[in-house]
């Protein structure tokens, strides 16, 4: 009897351990590198191809890929065991808000040594490397310090997409200034095009970046985006949702009813159908929809937000991918090593070949097809690049300004909502995590 | 564990022996009675523990707030909206699932349905169907302008009753309450066809001789002899609604438009894991379990019966 007790209990017990097996593996005296990468649009391949660039030259390292497209439900459950990996590719923005949280809780490496660090194999340093504005806006460098806590991995011109076939035969103009814009949302009406439409709300973030700074200009957005007191109740804010407000009376009827995650390719096809005009998306979409039917000559196209004033400066989100190392990471020398890694030339080249474009000086001269078309956008000296979001500050329970910023959408094209329930939100929850931010 | 009722004499050297039971009993019970320890008492328990803190569910500082997360709770709008739409659902799910569900099953099993069987296959398909499924099948049905619903109501020249019956926030919650009741109407139809097909056919017979019709029958022999089974499916009823709402409207909502299709489970969720506020989500938890405590009990009171014997 006593004996079978024992058995049970060994078997319990190995039950038990048997699923937090699972050790380091670094007992051949190499160090073992954990990378967890998101799988984008980009694929996996890339990252493959890089790493067993990297472990060639450098043998002593042996890099661990985990890869997949919910990466943050992967990793999440080791991270609270306290196993985390050592790099991370995973830009803000994603519903997990894995990236936003770890900001949030101070749980990021400094980076800023990796860009005075050299490339392994160059001469120039990963900060010299990389183009002007990309860095040390509140995206890399979240708390508004001169501290680099996440690099720029990838970046993507977002703005509003369309199909440039449908103005050339109509021969319309794209707007330049918001005026032109609503003239042509008039004038489109009457050959039952929509001037707009958006996937899911959610994607309204690029059309707000850039509208808040081409309104009030860089400092109005960089308030917006660290909650300054009142910020929301100034004239500019004010501005930004008057001309959302008019601009979503032109919304395609279709929109709301696709905006959620089952449908909102319904409201992609209808710009590839010539039924809306302008969408804001990101270069993604061209792979996205690839399959999907389209009209007769359709060929995609992007622009900036029409200007304020004619003449007026436009700012243009562009969307970046990051790449972080956790404060608890176990090797972060190497991890650090390998990060200034991915911007060498041998690195970006395998990237590029993937469509991935890394904010590396002089890549975007080497694009072709749809990208070099896209990446156009910040050749125009009338535009600069925006990067960054909402400033991280500690949670606030209940309070998410950006759905309260993108969602609301929704509400205000069917009616159930008013501008002015919109503005009062927005002031108060931004008034509430300025309180904890402070 | 087997004991005769009469002692016999010299039943005192059996007492080491039914010790010996004891033990192989506890070993057997062991495994299980450890896993549920800690995979449910466990957690559940940490869930009561977590809602008296703020923690963002990664960093090492945690803050006892007390009852703080609970009292920020009462001010939350969006908190108060997802709670009246899961009662909304709750209320209107379980009262059309069952009084469907029993009329189905009473007309299967008592009106000699010809093809019923094919009727019940038919029926229960959707509860073997994956959630993912169901909503894909929705997101089809409720298509705006391409959609099954739609486009029929366009063939019947019923054009004004057209409706984006995702995009409405008035409609969208009644849109996922009508795939909760397709997904769960054939379970508890065949649960109760089981239970009706318990019940002495001689009753239906005598009651037929005094001239009763089909639906004094139901309410009069039907009714109270499956009331034991009614109760019980309806506590389990109440209970998985919640979680069926919950992923239903995951999958076909995300709680949109503007959070209008938001439930209690779904408003946890986003909370906890995408605005970083574990605690505070874990005080939605509590509320969820509260709830569904209650609910359970007040159903489980409200139908006490006799049991009827016959």
């Amino acid at each position: 009897m006593r004996r079978s007790l024992v058995l049970v209990s060994v078997v319990v017990l190995g039950l038990l351990t048997g699923c937090s097996a699972g050790g380091d593996g670094s007992a051949s005296g190499k160090t073992t590198l954990n990378v967890a990468a998101l799988e984008g649009g980009y694929g996996r391949d890339m990252y493959a191809e890089v790493i067993q660039a990297y472990e060639a030259a450098h043998p002593d390292v042996e890099v661990r890929l985990q890869i997949s497209k919910s990466i943050e439900d992967e990793i999440t459950p080791n991270m609270k065991a306290g196993r985390y990996p050592d790099v991370v590719v995973l830009g803000q923005g994603r519903k997990a808000a894995l990236t936003e949280t770890l900001i949030k809780d101070k749980a990021l490496e400094d980076l800023t040594p990796v860009l005075k660090a050299k490339v392994p194999g160059e001469n120039g340093t990963v900060g010299d490397k990389l183009v002007a504005g990309i860095v040390g806006n509140l995206n890399t460098n979240p708390y508004g310090t001169e501290q680099t806590y996440t690099l720029p991995m990838y970046y993507a011109p977002t703005g509003l997409f369309y199909n440039k076939a449908l103005f050339a035969e109509k021969g319309w103009k794209v707007p330049a200034t918001w005026e032109e814009m609503f003239a042509l949302g008039e004038t489109a009406k009457k050959e039952k095009i929509s001037l707009f439409t958006y996937p899911t709300a959610g994607y309204l973030d690029s059309f707000f970046f850039a509208l808040l700074a081409d309104v009030g200009g860089e400092q109005f957005y960089t308030d917006v985006m660290t909650y300054k007191q009142g910020v929301w109740q100034t004239p500019q804010a004010r501005q930004v949702l008057d001309i959302t407000t008019r601009l979503l009376r032109y919304a395609a009827p279709t929109t709301v009813g696709y905006a959620n995650e089952q449908d909102f390719t319904k409201n992609q096809q209808s710009v590839l159908d010539n039924k809306a005009m302008f969408m804001p998306n990101g270069t993604w979409v061209v792979g996205e929809m690839a399959d999907a039917p389209r009209a007769d000559g359709f060929q995609w196209a992007l622009t900036p937000l029409p200007a304020v004033t004619e003449g007026g400066k436009r700012y243009i989100t562009t969307s970046v991918e990051s790449v972080w190392i956790p404060a608890a990471a176990r090797n972060k020398d190497a991890a650090k090593e390998f990060v200034a890694y991915l911007y060498s030339d041998a690195a970006a080249g395998i990237f590029a070949k993937a469509n991935a474009i890394q904010p590396i000086k002089g890549i975007v001269s080497g694009l072709s097809g749809e990208n070099a078309e896209f990446y156009k956008v910040y050749e125009d000296t009338s535009v600069s690049a925006l990067v960054g979001g909402f400033a991280g500050t500690p949670p606030v329970e209940g309070v998410d300004i950006k759905g309260t910023l993108f969602d609301t959408a929704n509400s205000i094209i069917s009616g159930d909502k008013t501008q002015e329930q919109w503005q009062a939100a927005l002031n108060d929850a931004s008034e509430k995590l300025r309180q904890a931010g402070s | 564990m087997t004991t005769s009722s009469t002692p016999l004499p010299g039943s005192a050297d059996r007492a080491p022996r039914r010790r010996g039971n004891g033990v192989f009993v506890l070993a057997c019970l062991l495994p299980a009675l450890v896993l549920f320890a800690v995979f449910m008492v466990v957690p559940t328990l940490n869930v009561f523990r977590m809602s008296f803190y703020t923690w963002s569910g990664f960093s090492p500082d945690m803050r006892f707030v007390g009852l703080d997360n609970f009292a920020r709770l009462l001010d939350d709008a969006q908190f108060v909206r997802a709670f009246q739409n899961t009662v909304a659902l709750l209320v209107v799910v379980t009262v059309v699932t069952m009084g469907l569900g029993l009329f189905l099953a009473a007309i299967m099993t008592r009106q000699r349905l010809r093809g019923r069987v094919l009727y019940r296959f038919i029926l229960y398909v959707p509860s073997v169907l994956s959630v993912v499924v169901i909503a894909a099948i929705f997101s089809a049905i409720f298509d705006q302008e391409n959609g099954l619903l739609n486009g029929t109501l366009r063939l019947l020249s019923l054009d004004t009753l057209q409706r984006v019956w995702l995009g409405d926030q008035d409609l969208v919650l009644w849109s996922v309450a009508i795939a909760m009741v397709w997904q769960s109407l054939g379970y508890y139809m065949v649960l109760y066809m089981s239970g009706m097909a318990g019940i002495p056919e001689e009753l239906y017979e005598a009651s037929a001789l005094d001239g009763a019709s089909a639906g004094r029958q139901f309410f009069a022999i039907t009714l109270p002899l499956i009331w034991q089974n009614l109760r019980t499916t309806l506590t389990f009823f109440v209970m998985s609604a919640v979680n069926l709402s919950f992923v239903l409207v995951r999958a076909m909502t995300g709680g949109g438009p503007d959070g209008s299709s938001e439930v209690l489970l779904s408003y946890m969720y986003r909370q906890a894991y995408t605005n970083s506020s574990y605690g505070y989500g874990m005080a939605i938890g509590v509320v969820i379990f509260a709830f569904s405590f209650l609910v359970s009990l007040l159903v489980s009171r409200a139908t006490r019966r006799e049991p009827l014997q016959y």
